[in-house]
């Protein structure tokens, strides 16, 4: 199956959740949706054995207030991109998506330590990757965390 | 008596013997029997995603060079090749066969390195000494060609740096004629050699099945039926041009891990020698801009482990917004824990190794299937502890 | 020459004639990992000096180190060579390990290896090439034979 052909089952399997639909290069679809519709989306897409998911990206949108998530799934050659926003105050909170792919674990884990995003009933929170004595409410990645960096 | 059954946990590493990397694993067991496995990395997290918000285009070239040394090339290219795709600037096909060129010579002796430390955890030092020892072949190869052994810097924004000569081609085609004839060697060993069939037939399997729920990829998905391989499905660089053919297994187990590997060799070799031939000509480097409009790309490429995954955004500036790097060791490392769990102790390094992990390429943790009874941990402080009153005794 | 002279001096034979080395990442990239290794291996074999790569810091003599070191490395750091037994070495390998390389400022990572234990021998380069880690170590079992390590560090630049 091509490419295009792809995308467009993806883009059909979700057309009545899909807030706005994307083509930002020929093998990408950028679907946004709203966050309560995730767990629908990522169901569907799992139901129709439509790709794997590659990893999830948190965005920092400072100038907006808005932290956005987007969910890489790839099948193939094709990238489908479902992308969620949430404000980043006061506490940036999603739903997880383990219970559809069980894999998706790491992904959110580290989607909560460097975002500080709360990912309700993700299986596991402990640390991911940063250090043990790592500040508990300082995000690497967002764009405004202050980070005690060594200059030599 | 106590009716709970104790539990022992045999925590291994950062540091250890078989491995050369840092990760922290506690494997829980019953007898010989793992329990339930879980793993830390962390150990070597740098903090890399940052820091590339806060160095340019060309700066962070040489830092995500550096997130792993034993695939750096393929790090180097998805960059450029993502980066490039945001400028809208595409590289000559000529600087694109060299950087497969580049790229599979890496795949070679990522290959043979991996034939030799899974060999030394099978306990058979020797099979490590001869495919480090052939190894070298290659690494001559990539010194000459790169002027290093391991960190290439091949690769620009918008091509490479350095040409294929004609006497480089002469070296290369004979380095490639010794390699291939020893891999027939190797593939005769880890298909026949008795004690090493002990150690891998039948250990570790994965299934079809498996390969779906868990997200694997590269090499460890292939041996398992599944034909996950970026270069076939989606071609990127001069791969389109050159087309591979995949190899795949259906056994699943760590015979099946060492054979795809070993056989991928042989297509490397051929695909090398094809370039060579056809090498086309022409300049070596596009002209890149230094700002890049605000955009965003995916970038996907197959590593020596498997698919690397970039997301690069810009924003117009002549440094990136956000990069995310996804590591293919980070989606086959979840199955180590649960393929663990179930089998003899002695297995567990052979079944680490049978994925071919690469923690400096993490730099994340996981910590997986935690099981029935309470988990009794304690801290260094405790254990310090114990000892003492234990010797006071 | 007291007996503990003549133990001392048969400790020292020992110690320059068979070195072993524990190795610990520090949260490098693997690149100066792979290179050591390779030093161990057919082509450069290290073992013609005696130097054996051993699992056990408690059986170490000398710790080679590579890599930046990061905040979650550091107290295993310690912790690998408090372990292991005096005398004790310290060899730091790659240009991270020697000034935090290409890593400096990141956010995770402390600094350099001498900043957390001091270090005998530097060996510089990304990643070094085997023939230096050699030459490395060669000049380290120098300085084991040498009463006065200060001095033959001088006189070996």
């Amino acid at each position: 199956m091509d490419t295009p052909q792809t995308l467009k089952i993806a883009g059909e399997l979700l057309t009545g959740l899909a807030k706005n639909a994307a083509y930002p290069e020929e093998s990408r679809l950028d679907i946004t949706l709203e966050p309560r519709d995730l767990q629908e989306a990522v169901g569907k897409l799992a139901a129709a054995r439509w790709g794997y998911l590659a990893t999830i990206t948190g965005l920092d949108q400072l100038a907006a207030g808005q932290l956005e998530i987007l969910y890489h799934f790839c099948a193939g050659a094709a990238i489908l991109t479902l992308r969620i926003s949430v404000p980043r105050s006061p506490i940036p909170t999603i739903d997880s998506i383990c219970s559809v792919f069980p894999y998706a674990s790491i992904y959110e884990r580290e989607l909560g330590e460097m975002l500080g995003v709360i990912v309700t009933h993700t299986p596991n929170t402990a640390r991911l990757f940063l250090a043990d004595g790592w500040p508990n409410d300082v995000y690497p990645l967002r764009k405004d965390a202050v980070l005690e960096i060594r200059q030599e | 008596m106590n009716t709970v059954p104790e539990r022992f946990v045999v925590p291994i590493g950062p540091q250890h013997p078989a491995l050369k990397e840092p990760g922290h694993f506690e494997f829980t067991v019953d007898g010989e029997q793992v329990t339930a496995a879980s793993v830390r990395l962390g150990y070597a997290h740098r903090g890399i995603e940052k820091a590339t918000e806060g160095r340019n285009w060309v700066q962070n070239l040489y830092l995500l060079e550096r997130i792993c040394g034993i695939c750096s090339h393929i790090h180097a290219t998805a960059y450029c090749l993502g980066v490039e795709k945001l400028a809208g600037v595409t590289a000559p096909p000529r600087a694109q066969a060299i950087r497969v060129v580049v790229a599979e010579l890496e795949r070679i002796h990522s290959h043979l390195l991996w034939l030799g430390v899974a060999a030394h955890e099978a306990g058979f030092d020797t099979l490590f000494m001869y495919s480090w020892r052939d190894r070298e072949t290659v690494m001559d190869i990539l010194e000459a060609l790169t002027g290093n052994r391991v960190n290439y810097s091949a690769n620009l924004l918008g091509g490479v740096k350095f040409d294929m000569t004609p006497e480089l081609q002469d070296m290369i085609l004979k380095g490639l004629e010794f390699l291939e004839q020893r891999t027939h060697d190797y593939v005769a060993v880890v298909t026949t050699d008795a004690t090493l069939l002990q150690r891998t037939r039948g250990v570790g399997v994965t299934s079809r099945e498996q390969v779906e729920e868990l997200g694997l990829i590269g090499p460890t998905a292939r041996a398992s039926g599944a034909l996950r391989d970026l270069r076939v499905e989606s071609p990127y660089a001069a791969y389109a041009d050159f087309p591979i053919v995949p190899v795949t297994a259906t056994e699943g187990d760590l015979e099946a891990r060492f054979v795809v590997r070993l056989k991928e060799l042989f297509e490397s070799y051929r695909l090398i020698r094809l370039i060579l031939e056809k090498l086309p000509e022409g300049e070596l480097q596009a002209r890149m801009p230094r700002k890049i409009k605000p955009a965003e790309t995916i970038s996907r490429v197959e590593a020596p482990r498997g698919e690397l995954f970039y997301f690069i955004k810009s924003n117009g500036t002549d440094q990136p917004e956000r990069i995310k790097v996804r590591t293919p060791t980070l989606c086959n490392l979840a199955s180590v824990c649960i393929l663990a769990v179930g089998s003899q102790l002695a297995d567990v390094p052979m079944i680490l190794a049978g994925v071919d992990p690469c923690f400096s390429c993490n730099d994340r943790a996981v910590s997986i299937h935690s099981t029935k009874l309470g988990e009794k941990q304690w801290t260094w402080a405790q254990l310090r502890q114990y000892g003492i009153d234990y010797y006071r005794r | 020459m007291t007996w503990q002279q003549v133990v001392d001096d048969f400790k020292t034979w020992a110690r320059v004639n068979s070195p072993w080395v524990v190795h610990f990442n520090t949260g490098s990239c693997n690149g100066c990992d792979i290179e050591i290794l390779a030093t161990l291996t057919p082509r450069y074999d290290l073992e013609r000096f005696g130097v054996k790569l051993e699992g056990s810091p408690r059986h170490g003599d000398v710790l080679i180190c590579t890599g930046p070191v990061t905040l979650q490395a550091r107290d295993r750091l310690l912790r690998v060579y408090e372990q292991m037994p005096e005398p004790k070495f310290v060899i730091a390998v790659g240009s991270c390990a020697i000034s935090g390389g290409v890593f400096q400022g990141c956010y995770n990572i402390i600094g350099h290896v001498d900043e957390v234990l001091p270090v005998d021998v530097y060996i510089p380069g990304c990643p070094p090439r085997p023939e230096a880690i050699i030459d490395g170590v060669v000049k380290l079992l120098g300085h084991l034979k040498d009463p006065a390590p200060q001095a033959n560090i001088e006189e070996a630049n």
